[in-house]
């Protein structure tokens, strides 16, 4: 073995860093886009009109039961038949993530509304409020407060998540670290890096998550 | 000014409204009383269509709530509603409460819509708490905080579906003071309640229902001192000790 050489990171630093960078970007496209996709999931599958709420239905509950690295392949090979061309890995993975935890941040949307008491929906509307009014001042206002643990939660698991992309050569943190191993033969310390940065990420985002949240808490 | 015609509901098999029949006419006050699941409060809730209801109508000055074209909103601004729990906006202060549906139905102007609600926390007698949550408030507090933002929207109709029924009792009087204000006030009022007490005082009609059934009627006295069915008088019995 010859003990431990952390001069391997220092050389290949910034390959490292850019990997990070599309790691980073990744996430952000799948959080942004999932929530948003989420959002409107969401909200069918809370409709009463069954020809919105059962397509809603049966598509969430459908990529909740796949794993993703399936996902992730699956949209790789799909995507580029619907295109009639090829993407490339970045998009065809962005679209992969988005359209995988829309699902999930459709859940956590449809429970934290659905949290909400029905007296408040009867309360809103025997006010003359509409639906739209009903929902955008009394009831996501409240709902949000139960949400937002949720979703910080999940969006945690959406920047480890996107490591699985690594799977159709897309060259985030991870695959760019293993590329640097296959050359340098340095497993230990690369690995060692790749899992003290995932960390520090990580626990930081969800340290500041828990803060908010008590911070949120002690104003009511 | 209200007219129930015929109306039946069912929730699934479960008949919950049985031809229900009355007409209250306007200043007009009613109570509905009865025992626990015999409909009177969902009867309460079909007259501004939070509930519906499959046959019959529901006539409010001369609007249709069967008819399709009706506009639920429209005919909600005329009927306030109160309710068991209160159902305050939680996130909101008891004037932000109060001035969400001026604001956002009628359009008014802030100042305006801030004005009006501190003078109905004034007539309910709680204008000290104008900027506290529903939460820092004590019950009967909430409920007449829940009383001004349905007269917030100068109501024809007034609905209490069981105000007090969720209020400790030391809180009770404070509440049936401010509805006892309001209907001599002239407002017509429909109250599921079992005070008698209140009955007694501004009640032009009482109402007792059993399974979905209106089962008898009368007017204070006469419904009081002599109730013409066992179901009534049992019911009577149990709650004026």
């Amino acid at each position: 073995m010859g003990g431990f050489d952390f001069k391997v990171i220092v050389d290949n630093f910034s390959f490292l860093m850019s990997g990070l960078l599309t790691t980073f970007q990744l996430a952000i496209i799948a959080i942004s886009g999932g929530l948003i996709l989420g959002i409107l999931l969401g909200m069918a599958r809370l409709s009463s009109r069954p020809y919105v709420y059962y397509p809603a239905t049966v598509f969430v509950n459908f990529l909740r039961s796949l794993p993703l690295i399936l996902v992730i392949f699956w949209f790789y090979f799909l995507v580029p038949i619907l295109a009639g061309r090829p993407l490339g890995d970045f998009l065809s993975a962005s679209i992969a993530f988005i359209v995988f935890e829309a699902t999930y941040f459709a859940e956590i949307i449809r429970a934290g509304i659905q949290s909400i008491p029905k007296g408040q929906m009867q309360a809103a509307y025997s006010t003359a409020l509409n639906y739209r009014q009903m929902m955008g001042y009394v009831v996501v206002p409240q709902a949000m407060k139960n949400m937002i643990p949720s979703l910080l939660t999940q969006s945690v698991i959406i920047f480890q998540d996107t490591s699985l992309a690594y799977v159709i050569g897309l060259k985030e943190f991870l695959r760019s670290g293993s590329i640097v191993d296959s050359r340098e033969v340095r497993s230990l310390e690369i690995y060692a890096f790749l899992g003290v940065v995932y960390f520090l990420i990580c626990f930081t985002m969800s340290t500041l998550s828990k803060r908010w949240e008590r911070k949120k808490g002690s104003l009511r | 000014m209200i007219e129930i015609v015929n109306v039946s509901k069912w929730f699934g098999k479960f008949q919950v409204l049985d031809k229900v029949n009355e007409t209250i006419r306007r200043s007009q006050v009613v109570v509905i009383c009865g025992p626990s699941g015999s409909g009177k409060s969902t009867l309460l809730k079909t007259l501004n269509g939070l509930e519906e209801f499959q046959e019959g109508d529901v006539i409010i000055d001369g609007i249709s709530l069967k008819d399709p074209n009706t506009n639920l909103n429209k005919l909600r601004q005329k009927i306030g509603m109160v309710f068991q729990r209160f159902e305050l906006y939680p996130h909101m202060t008891a004037v932000q409460n109060i001035t969400l549906a001026p604001l956002k139905v009628k359009k008014m102007g802030k100042e305006e819509a801030d004005q009006k609600a501190m003078a109905l926390l004034e007539r309910v007698g709680i204008a000290d708490q104008a900027n506290k949550y529903p939460g820092n408030l004590s019950g009967g507090q909430q409920q007449r905080v829940a009383i001004a933002r349905a007269l917030a929207m100068e109501p024809d109709i007034m609905l209490f579906d069981e105000p007090t029924s969720a209020l400790d009792p030391e809180m009770i009087k404070e509440v049936l003071d401010v509805m006892i204000n309001l209907a001599k006030s002239g407002m017509t009022m429909i109250v599921v309640t079992h005070e008698m007490g209140f009955a007694k005082e501004v009640a032009d009609e009482i109402i007792f229902m059993d399974q979905g059934r209106i089962i008898e009627r009368g007017t204070d006295k006469s419904f009081f001192e002599n109730p013409k069915t066992d179901r009534a008088r049992d019911f009577l019995n149990k709650i004026l000790l």
